[in-house]
């Protein structure tokens, strides 16, 4: 996933700017299960013209730009460039129902402006056999993502009221003089700490397994920093028959009833997860 | 349980998804920063919050963004204090600042421009020193031991005004040299000042006509507080205990000005006494100067460093003074002229260095001319 430089044009000005900059690229939204050539207007990054490039039965999504990628240290600019993205992926998925979404900022470039447009169907082309596959892979599916939380305290609460060994070290405190029990303290925060890692790691398998079948496919995300005293012991992004994600909601009704657990459930997505590299 | 897609949680969820994950290409045509994109990253950061933020290590590019407007504020200010001027040299660097009791290093950067010597605090917008070109009459590099246990120069500038200003640079040498060069094409005449250790940046405002400091130190001394209606109360005060070649004066720190004062040829005898100082110092060791004032005899104590050459000094320059001798007088065999006995037969003769025989005996006093090291 290395950044190729030798294609960056530093001296290129910004993209949008049409008038200036000859057209030499392709900004490539997502690729689509249809073989039609067709504009969907001007709801491109930037207002540009997104259209589609055809190939046999499949096109891509694209608009032309300069052969530079989209860059700003604006935060707002980018945020509204990445929305975009997905808004276009999006109505894409809407209208043809199966898409390969590209990720932010890939763009196919060419010497010339006709040149880029045949680059586009020249590796649409050679890669056809592959991006039908991926396009059988996740017809008919959607991707959520599944994100389960606990709060420490309660969890840390149930286990100090359940757990054998926490329950004998705490009455044990309760009979020390202060410095020794100030020393045993640490020995039971150890201990709880242990006991709750090893907890996240059960629950981890468990409702790893229970939400699994409901699902086509799975991807394990790294797990995040979580807000409001919460942690995040599992991230999920699963690939899930349209019809069946209700199976999957109720699933995941079940764990957020449980106490000291919450879930996150975010969908559908275009399968981003589940698209991964062509050459 | 329904799926969401409305929410700044999912905005982020949707983030990662367009940013780091979709159909990722290998091929030459490609311009893609598909992967982890710079500006994926600063954008989630955005809306992540700082503690996400130090996570993806963004600290570093805050942290040079900060920089980078410190220094640009930095310029503009210096503009402003220098203006019209043209900058020699700009250093980061401290004065020593002593006010009454309190002395301290004050940082901040050193501008040296065609007309003065700036020390400028850029951040509070404030000039902490500034000297004109003109006024240096003299200049000389000076080692101490710095509180953090290391050697370093300092740059001490003597001013017209007989006062001595301390300098500390990032580079003390360097603008020692810049500023022989500019006194030098400014056509300005300086000298290396020899004996810096004797001169005091206060010490002229009290010293007479040919009057010179032979000795001084930090040293408290024992006053008599009188508080109305209530009984006398010694107490510790601090300043500088200064020995001239004609008194023994203390500079009292908290008023700003002397605070005993008495001729040397008042001054009796100088002793050591171990006695408590106020309620916690019990038994330690203060230099009792008796002297003669009008009211009779009287007790000056001082308390600090070096008591006994302290008391070796004294007693050494108050012996070479002409004192009226009180009680029995005999005459010297040698000068024939008067002295105390105790003094004659006890020590030495004062006018021709004669010692009677007994004290000869013992060890011989070392010369004269030999002051101890007082700290300053």
């Amino acid at each position: 996933m290395g950044l190729d430089t030798k294609f960056i044009d530093k001296t290129n000005a910004m993209p949008g700017n049409e008038n200036k900059v000859k057209e030499v690229g392709r900004y490539l939204y997502c690729i689509a299960d249809a073989g039609e050539s067709l504009s969907l207007g001007g709801i491109g990054i930037a207002k540009n013209r997104v259209y589609t490039i055809p190939y046999n039965d499949i096109c891509a999504v694209v608009h032309n730009c300069p052969a530079q990628p989209y860059q700003s240290e604006n935060h707002d600019i980018v945020k509204t460039w990445v929305i975009t993205h997905q808004e276009v992926v999006d109505a894409a998925w809407t209208r043809w129902g199966t898409v390969l979404p590209l990720s932010f900022d890939t763009i196919i470039k060419g010497e010339s402006d006709s040149n880029a447009e045949q680059n586009v169907k020249d590796w649409l082309k050679q890669e056809y056999e592959r991006l039908k596959k991926k396009m059988e892979d996740v017809r008919g599916k959607a991707e959520y993502g599944v994100q389960v939380f606990w709060n420490p305290k309660i969890i840390s609460q149930n286990l100090m009221e359940t757990n054998q060994g926490i329950k004998e070290l705490n009455d044990v405190i309760r009979t020390k003089p202060k410095g020794l029990a100030y020393m045993y303290r640490q020995k039971l925060e150890n201990l709880i700490k242990h006991e709750m890692e090893t907890g996240a790691d059960v629950c981890f398998r468990v409702f790893y397994n229970r939400i699994k079948k409901h699902t086509t496919d799975i991807r394990v995300e790294k797990t995040k920093k979580a807000e409001q005293g919460l942690q995040m012991i599992l991230n999920l992004s699963c690939l899930v028959h349209k019809d069946r994600y209700p199976e999957l909601g109720e699933e995941l009704d079940s764990i957020n009833q449980m106490e000291g657990f919450s879930v996150r459930f975010t969908g559908p997505w275009p399968p981003y997860s589940f698209v991964g590299g062509v050459s | 349980m329904e799926p969401t897609r409305n929410s700044h949680a999912t905005l982020v969820d949707l983030l990662d998804r367009v940013l780091d994950k979709g159909l990722v290409i290998h091929a030459d045509l490609i311009i893609s920063l598909a992967g982890v994109p710079l500006i994926g990253v600063n954008l989630r950061t955005a809306l992540a919050g700082m503690e996400t933020m130090i996570k993806y290590g963004m600290m570093q590019d805050w942290d040079e963004r900060t920089r980078a407007w410190e220094s640009e504020h930095r310029k503009i200010k210096k503009a402003s204090v220098t203006s019209g001027e043209r900058v020699f040299l700009e250093m980061l660097g401290a004065y020593y600042y002593s006010g009454g009791i309190y002395t301290t290093w004050r940082m901040g950067r050193i501008y040296l421009t065609d007309k003065r010597l700036i020390l400028y605090h850029p951040t509070f917008e404030e000039v902490l020193f500034e000297m004109q070109l003109e006024n240096i009459k003299g200049l000389t590099l000076e080692r101490e031991e710095h509180a953090n246990g290391m050697k370093r120069e300092n740059l001490c500038i003597l001013l017209e005004a007989g006062t001595i200003a301390r300098l500390h640079a990032l580079d003390t040498l360097r603008l020692k040299e810049a500023l022989e060069q500019r006194l030098l094409s400014l056509g300005l005449s300086w000298q290396e000042i020899p004996k810096l250790s004797l001169i005091d940046e206060r010490a002229p405002s009290f010293l007479g006509n040919g009057e010179e400091v032979v000795c001084q130190g930090r040293m408290w001394h024992s006053m008599t507080c009188q508080a109305p209606a209530a009984p006398a109360n010694q107490t510790w005060k601090a300043g500088q205990l200064y020995l001239t070649n004609r008194r023994l004066c203390w500079w009292y720190d908290f008023e700003g000005k002397i605070g005993f004062d008495i001729s040397l040829e008042q001054i009796a005898a100088s002793t050591l006494e171990e006695k408590a100082q106020g309620d916690t110092l019990s038994k330690k060791e203060s230099l009792d100067v008796i002297y003669d004032s009008e009211r009779g005899r009287r007790v000056a104590s001082f308390s600090g460093d070096n008591l006994e050459s302290w008391k070796i000094t004294l007693n050494r320059t108050t012996l070479r003074i002409e004192r009226a001798p009180t009680g029995d007088v005999e005459t010297c065999p040698i000068c024939e002229k008067e002295s105390l006995i105790t003094e004659l037969s006890g020590e030495l003769c004062r006018h021709c260095g004669w010692i009677a025989p007994k004290p000869k005996s013992q060890q011989r006093l070392p010369a004269l001319q030999e002051t101890p090291s007082c700290e300053r």
